[in-house]
């Protein structure tokens, strides 16, 4: 069985939010939703301040408080180390979001269509027409509609139910595929590393032996899959520059 | 309708004054207003609401609704409680409110449990799934297994077998409701035997409540206080705390209900002031520990707190939330400073008792309503922004039209059943 790890090179990451990007057409998730999001920060007081960049996916803990608090086990950490969200068991209680010191966790605040309304384009506009050429992308990713895993629960994809709560999947739906998650191919500086670290010789075992690496919160005991290289773990000086200005 | 043979029945049972319909349709149309606002709630998906996600910096992602839950399931301590202590410890004075007590606790349930309910986005996978995949490691599933039901469900079985013996007097007099009173008898007969056995099975169910009603409300107090990633939950005397303020606002809550019942039914003979006294005097102990453990807790956090903390007692105390802490402080010391001169001075009046019920009561909700909120909106440890929450008009509607059901409820039993319990040759 696979244990799967990601590495965020914090040396490489330049805070230009492709993998954001990325998620978001891979996923279908709704405006203001995040399930991979950038800190762009700055340290210290003008004019000594430095700049950093975190991007933050799920960090698919292995002690994951909202594993543990879940009251119907919708969320749930499969063999291979990915924590999902099973769509069609989830109450809504929104537990597993106030457990999260993450904040990773995003709630299906209205109906998934009026929630997708603000991007769903008309593809025989004639404007639109002279650029796609007539070729209309799927609205929805049609692997999000299937059910993945050993275990067969719907997880992967966003916009399935209202009230239902979601978060980053790792991408389950290419994972199974063989492939990495969207944002770790998008990513243009190879800041983003992922692959199955129980493999002592896979090229992220070597890369995470080799350099020295930090997780999130590693006081809390979450144990994440996420791991961090080079740079820092944010401080309490860390300021956020910007933040999303979208409100559900 | 009054029919002659009605009036025989005690306590004004099914007979409706002018009043009384004027009361009835004030809770029902409060009632009708949370019903629009769930309505509303559910054709809009909870977007409706203020709340939320944390990890878009917007505020939060419990609200209003869950500082209700917590509030509503903490009022009910005092049914059981009362009930209990008066078997356990034979207290004779404390009779008249026993039944309204029991009636307040199981009312209480039932809207902490709906409450729960209005805060799910799928409330009714919640229903099914919370018996289909329910995890006892969650503390979540604590609140529904012990509180609502096996807390409920005991407080029902309490409240029946206390209320046969009335009913069996009841069923004796020929009126509308003679078949309900004949059927909660369920054949019981004024014999030593059953007596006996009555008082057995009360005496054995009290002593197991108890027990039960510490765990449930400490379950409660899990929920937030097993959390390590929020400041300001991950504490060990969130769980006493939350026994001791679920004491306070229950309390305040049956002196509250005793005083309208007393006005009401004039029934002042039955519900007499050495009544208020205790109960008063339970609520003055219960508010002290209280206050002690909030100047412990305060004191804990700002002595040399980390960062992220500093952050949350600065909103509580200076920032967004200080005039909910400073007005709830007030709320639960004032009373506590009342209650005491009283008992110093040994001249109780009810109506100061009643103030500083209420008072206790509004602190309470604004006390539930601290714990929920700060923690999400100024208690995350990574470098998001301060989120700001405040609730929409649809939480508001429904959460009156919650306290619309529950005067509903309580009012609609006053005018089935004796609200107190009946004495010998009375009915």
């Amino acid at each position: 069985m696979a244990r799967y790890k990601m590495v965020v090179d914090l040396d490489r990451c330049q805070g230009c939010r492709a993998c954001m990007e990325a998620c978001k057409v891979e996923n279908n998730t709704p405006a203001g939703v995040f399930w991979m999001y950038v800190f762009r920060f700055e340290q210290g007081e003008f004019p000594d301040t430095s700049i950093s960049f975190l991007p933050r996916p799920c960090q698919h803990c292995n002690n994951a408080p909202c594993v543990k608090v879940c009251p119907t086990g919708a969320r749930y950490k499969r063999e291979d180390g990915l924590v999902l969200t099973d769509f069609e068991r989830c109450i809504g209680c929104r537990y597993c979001e106030v457990a999260c010191p993450y904040g990773v966790n995003y709630f299906n605040w209205r109906k998934p269509d009026h929630a997708f309304d603000d991007y769903k384009m008309d593809f025989s506009d004639p404007d639109l027409v002279a650029f796609t050429g007539g070729v209309v992308p799927p609205y929805r990713n049609p692997d999000h509609d299937v059910k993945h895993g050993p275990e067969g629960r719907l997880t992967s994809g966003s916009g399935h139910f209202k009230g239902v709560m979601e978060k980053c999947t790792f991408c389950v739906h290419r994972v199974e595929k063989g492939l990495v998650p969207a944002c770790v191919d998008t990513c243009p500086v190879g800041a983003l590393r992922f692959g199955d670290a129980e493999d002592e010789n896979s090229p992220i075992s070597v890369f995470i032996r080799e350099h020295e690496s930090f997780q999130l919160l590693e006081e809390l005991g979450t144990d994440p899959s996420v791991i961090y290289v080079g740079g820092a773990p944010p401080s309490t000086e860390s300021r956020e520059i910007e933040r999303p200005m979208t409100r559900v | 309708m009054t029919t002659a043979t009605d009036t025989q029945l005690p306590q004004g049972i099914g007979r409706l004054s002018r009043g009384w319909i004027a009361f009835f349709l004030g809770a029902a149309v409060l009632f009708a207003f949370g019903i629009v606002g769930y309505i509303y709630e559910q054709g809009q998906g909870m977007v409706a609401t203020g709340m939320r996600d944390l990890g878009a910096m917007q505020g939060a992602t419990w609200g209003l609704y869950i500082a209700m839950v917590v509030y509503f399931i903490g009022v009910s301590f005092a049914g059981v409680t009362v009930a209990a202590l008066i078997r356990l410890f034979d207290i004779e004075k404390l009779k008249g409110v026993a039944r309204m007590a029991e009636v307040l606790t199981i009312v209480a349930l039932v809207l902490g449990a709906l409450a729960i309910l209005v805060d799910l986005g799928q409330p009714l996978r919640g229903i099914v799934n919370l018996f289909r995949y329910g995890r006892p490691q969650s503390p979540f599933f604590g609140t529904f297994s012990l509180v609502v039901s096996g807390y409920l469900f005991a407080s029902l079985v309490y409240l029946y077998v206390t209320s046969r013996p009335d009913a069996a007097r009841l069923a004796q007099r020929p009126s509308r409701l003679q078949g309900l009173y004949r059927w909660i008898a369920a054949g019981w007969e004024d014999t030593p035997e059953q007596r006996a056995k009555d008082r057995r099975v009360t005496f054995w169910l009290a002593i197991t409540i108890l027990p039960l009603l510490v765990v449930a409300h400490s379950t409660l107090g899990f929920v937030f206080g097993l959390q390590v990633g929020r400041p300001g939950w991950f504490s060990t005397l969130q769980a006493p705390a939350f026994v001791t303020l679920a004491g306070v606002s229950g309390i305040g809550h049956i002196i509250v209900l005793a005083a309208i019942v007393a006005t009401v039914l004039k029934a002042k003979d039955r519900i007499r002031l050495d009544a208020f006294i205790w109960l008063g005097r339970f609520l003055m102990v219960l508010l002290f520990v209280y206050l002690y453990f909030t100047i412990v807790e305060l004191l804990t956090t700002m002595y040399q707190p980390t960062e992220h903390e500093k952050v949350l007692s600065d909103a509580l105390l200076r920032g967004e939330y200080a005039w909910i802490f400073w007005g709830s402080l007030a709320g639960l010391a004032i009373p506590a400073l009342m209650l005491a001169w009283m008992a110093l001075t040994r001249h109780w009046r009810v109506s100061w008792l009643v103030v500083a019920s209420i008072l206790v009561n509004l602190a309470a909700i604004g006390k539930r309503y601290l714990i929920v909120v700060p923690s999400q909106t100024h208690g995350q440890l990574l470098p998001y922004g301060i989120g700001s929450y405040s609730p929409s008009w649809v939480e508001y509607a429904v959460v009156i039209g919650l306290f619309g059901l529950g005067a509903l409820a309580i009012g609609a039993f006053m005018k089935l059943f004796p609200i107190i319990e009946l004495e010998e040759g009375e009915a």
